[in-house]
């Protein structure tokens, strides 16, 4: 355990494991919910209720997208500049 | 009014002011003709509306914790969009639903909202901070 460690200033944008655990609940979520919410559009026969569905159904797919591309991370890099970034700082001091 | 070219929906509409007549708080409006009158085990639209509004209720609770545990800024802030978009888009079935007359509001008595206020006015003589 490093005595003299320099504060990090806000949480790097390393995926926690909580963060996962959350993560791909949401996606979970929301696979399902545009699936449903495409086949209701599809059954229904009032064309506002249709158009509504749609567009929800729509909107949680772009959810899902950007819940996916939060996955697109690399925590060793991420890990590495942060204890580069300390060193770093340390070697200053 | 919204569907006067449907006469058969007029025995609807009827029974629906009776029914805002024998309570007079009731804010609704009335259902439109589509559904059918006595209706059967498969799902209809308001069936439909109901099921893609309770998902939405489902997600923003699950998506409001998610929000709360997120380590880092960008994944908050990216959480905290989705959550609000999803609040917004259950309001638009919540809208829908009412347009349709498949939601039902009622208006409280005034003199409780009146004596409500009242006791909650009272209460300013706890309040640390001057009045604006």
């Amino acid at each position: 355990m490093q005595t003299n460690q320099v504060p990090i200033p806000e949480p790097p944008q390393a995926i926690t494991t909580k963060d996962l655990m959350y993560l791909k609940d949401a996606m979970s979520w929301e696979l399902l919910a545009f699936k449903k919410l495409h086949f209701l559009a599809e059954h229904a026969t009032n064309q506002d209720v249709k158009q509504a569905l749609d567009q929800a159904g729509q909107m949680h797919q772009k959810h899902y997208q950007k819940l996916l591309s939060h996955l697109q991370v690399n925590n060793n890099t991420v890990l590495s500049s942060l204890q580069n970034a300390q060193q770093q700082q340390q070697q200053m001091h | 009014m919204q569907n006067q070219q449907m006469p058969q929906n007029q025995q609807r509409q009827q029974g629906q002011q009776m029914q805002q007549s024998q309570n007079s708080n009731q804010i609704a409006n009335p259902q439109a003709g589509q559904l059918p009158k006595v209706k059967g085990p498969e799902m209809n639209d308001r069936d439909f509306l109901n099921d893609a509004l309770s998902t939405c209720k489902y997600i923003t609770d699950s998506l409001n914790i998610a929000v709360r545990e997120a380590s880092h800024q960008q994944l908050h802030a990216d959480l905290l969009q989705m959550l609000n978009e999803t609040h917004q888009s259950s309001r638009e079935f919540f809208q829908l639903m009412f347009q349709n007359g498949w939601y039902k509001l009622e208006a409280e008595d005034q003199q409780k909202v009146n004596q409500a206020h009242q006791q909650f006015s009272n209460y300013s003589s706890q309040f640390p901070y001057p009045l604006q």
